[in-house]
């Protein structure tokens, strides 16, 4: 074909070309790099609400049935109807509540900074979570919680004595009391000066589950050792205790507030075993309705968080497209350019025995090549520039003396990013159809010339 | 139209319009050109030549009148026929030249048998066409200029790698808009010979525009054109 023949010809004659083919690359290398990343963001984000969550969230109604029947007080019916399902790989109970963490006696005058404080107005609020260790371990990934962090994430790191029974007293350690231990978020530990042995105050307010009156209480804990799930809001305001303790602190009607499941293959079918789970264990009246809600995936569960991110990436994809449409109409302007400078060959080819087809693929084909040639390289360059991100930050960071990736910002060990085939071809595709369609305004204008009038009054 | 007869154009009329007037620039040309017919053209600038050869060439469409090439009407073709029927018989040569920059002079000869093949007719293949056109230029004295850009020749050197092209796939017509036009006097009449010699050689029928009468002395007719009319034809056969 002498059009794929000319129009290679006409594209490598003239350097501007590669100013198309350069936009291209640019847009499409952009586009994959900070899709993956913000995937891997994404992939992270997910990991970590997960790590601390588990598959399936059930949080029973506070409101007792329609007949006036309360639910379960104890979780323990709950946890057996849960398990008989073989499903379901491991299944624990939770009781959370809030507190004011205020400043303890011993250990608490190591605190470089002071907790909730009148003086100076601050209040520290946590999330007070009471578990039971081996469920917890077996459902969430609290136990992995408790290791050393990776390198770059472990200062503050606080180990627990026996990460298999965090609550338990550390040999040698005097508690001075009948207080119970907690493991802390790393975060909250980092900000709070807390460590081994720091003593800290609970306190809250709890409605008395018989009279519906709010009555303070407060109790104080000592701090075995810090956690860490990657996830900020975890790490920087949550506290462990154990469970039952946790049920004597605030003396509530119920001894959890919520059952979190884990599955063989959630994956597969997650959503069709909360809904089979909400039916099963409504007829059972371990919960109100089938229709409450009381039965959430993990996904349903952070939808908001999740949901949030998801559209960050997908307003990220609109916006950067805006690249591809950049490139796309240099490509038009280099285009348009070359058809005025070209008039005169596209007589000599008529009277060749071109046609007006002919002349409109030459020019098609030239954005065709840079499509080729810009999204190939494009593609190439971002997915290596995704897979190697972390060092080529690193090596950047390091040239240029500043830190551009914060570790301790992101709580991230290292850049993330999942690159997507999908996403890849997705993205090359939209720079073909970009381009060509750019490149069909000049190419179609070329082949309505009247190519005798530059022949005839040269 | 006899069999003797390769090209016949019939009663060409054209106008263009230029704002709300509408100008003439043909009013009834007739032409017979016979096979091996070598037919000189003149008539000073603005008589209609040009305009007149490029509906002859199938290049610029008639306001009335036929083009016969061969027995066929090229104006009552579709565009893609028309074409490629200008590629099959027609070869130009143009004053300019008009060599693709983007090509060296092997390239741009062999360029016709590109297109022929895109027109699904070529009677080369693209070695043979390559082969036919080395040949053209070792003839035509251009062996150690095959790979060199037009930008790289001289005018005689560029208008002899015109002259392959034009030639390269045998068409029976061969259409020479002031070959020499541009060229010194003596590199011109350089190219004319060879013109005039390979058109004897091959047998093709030429009509060729000029200005100059010497050139005229070496056709075998002279038809002078006057404000979109032929004036006088040595020799002319008027169709029917």
């Amino acid at each position: 074909m002498y059009q794929s023949f000319l129009s290679w010809r006409f594209l490598t004659a003239r350097r501007i070309n590669w100013v198309g083919i350069i936009g291209v690359f640019v847009g499409v290398t952009a586009l994959i790099l900070i899709l993956s990343i913000m995937s891997g963001f994404l992939d992270q984000q997910r990991r970590m609400v997960r790590g601390t969550l588990s598959h399936i969230v059930i949080e029973p109604s506070p409101l007792p049935h329609i007949d006036g029947e309360p639910l379960p007080k104890s979780a323990k019916p709950l946890l057996s109807a849960v398990l008989e399902d073989e499903r379901v790989e491991a299944a624990c109970a939770q009781l959370s509540w809030f507190a004011l963490l205020i400043q303890g006696g011993r250990g608490s005058a190591y605190s470089a900074s002071r907790l909730s404080d009148t003086t100076s107005a601050k209040l520290v609020g946590v999330q007070v979570v009471g578990v039971d260790i081996s469920d917890e371990f077996r459902t969430t990934e609290l136990r992995a919680a408790l290791e050393l962090p990776p390198e770059g994430m472990s200062f503050g790191h606080v180990p627990v004595d026996d990460p298999d029974n965090p609550f338990a007293a550390p040999p040698g350690e005097d508690s001075g009391g009948p207080w119970a231990w907690c493991i802390v978020g790393q975060q909250l530990a980092i900000v709070h000066g807390l460590h081994r042995g720091s003593e800290i105050n609970l306190g809250t307010m709890v409605p008395d589950p018989m009279t519906g009156e709010v009555r303070q209480s407060n109790r104080k804990y000592l701090v075995a050792g810090t956690f860490r799930t990657g996830e900020n809001e975890s790490d920087l305001g949550r506290i462990y205790v154990d469970r039952a303790e946790l049920h004597d602190f605030l003396a509530t009607g119920r001894d959890y507030s919520q059952v979190l499941v884990k599955l063989h293959d959630y994956e597969a079918d997650g959503e069709v075993i909360a809904k089979e789970l909400s039916s099963t264990l409504a007829a059972k009246r371990l919960l109100r309705s089938a229709d409450m809600n009381e039965v959430k995936t993990w996904e349903q569960y952070r939808r908001n968080i999740l949901g949030a991110i998801e559209n960050e990436k997908v307003l990220m994809a609109i916006m950067l497209s805006l690249v591809l449409v950049v490139a796309g109409f240099s490509v038009f302007a280099i285009l348009t350019m070359m058809v005025a400078e070209k008039r005169r060959d596209i007589g000599i080819l008529s009277a060749l025995g071109g046609t007006r087809s002919g002349t409109l693929w030459i020019f098609l084909l030239i954005g065709f090549w840079d499509a080729l040639l810009g999204a190939t390289a494009g593609a190439v360059a971002g997915v290596l520039g995704a897979t190697y991100i972390d060092p080529i930050e690193r090596a950047i960071s390091e040239f240029f003396g500043v830190q551009i990736f914060d570790r301790n910002v992101y709580l991230f060990d290292h850049i993330p990013a999942v690159v997507d085939p999908v996403s890849v071809a997705a993205i090359v595709l939209g720079a073909f159809i970009c381009t060509l369609l750019f490149a069909a305004i000049p190419a179609w204008r070329a082949s309505r010339l009247n190519p005798l009038e530059a022949l005839r009054y040269e | 139209m006899s069999d003797s007869q390769i090209l016949v154009a019939k009663d060409i009329r054209k106008s263009f319009q230029i704002g709300d007037r509408e100008v003439g620039v043909l009013h009834g040309a007739h032409l017979s050109l016979n096979r091996g017919e070598r037919l000189c053209m003149m008539g000073a600038s603005g008589a209609g030549k040009s305009t007149f050869l490029h509906i002859l060439g199938l290049l610029e469409r008639p306001t009335e009148g036929e083009v016969l090439i061969d027995g066929q009407d090229g104006w009552s073709l579709g565009n893609t026929q028309r074409a490629s029927l200008r590629n099959r018989t027609l070869g130009f040569v143009f004053q300019f030249y008009h060599l693709l920059p983007e090509l060296n002079a092997l390239e741009n000869v062999v360029l016709p048998a590109r297109i022929a093949a895109s027109h699904g007719d070529s009677p080369l293949t693209l070695q043979e066409a390559t082969a036919r056109a080395k040949q053209s230029l070792e003839k035509f004295g251009l062996e150690n200029r095959m790979d060199h850009r037009p930008s790289q020749l001289s005018g005689g050197e560029q208008q002899r790698v015109a002259i392959a092209r034009a030639l390269l796939l045998d068409p029976p017509v061969l259409i020479a808009d002031e070959p020499t036009g541009n060229l010194d006097t003596a590199t011109g009449g350089r190219v004319l010979e060879l013109l005039l010699k390979e058109q004897e050689e091959r047998g093709l029928s030429m009509i060729l525009v000029t200005h100059d009468p010497r050139i005229a002395e070496a056709c075998d007719r002279v038809m002078a054109m006057q404000d979109g009319q032929i004036q006088s034809d040595t020799g002319v056969e008027i169709p029917h």
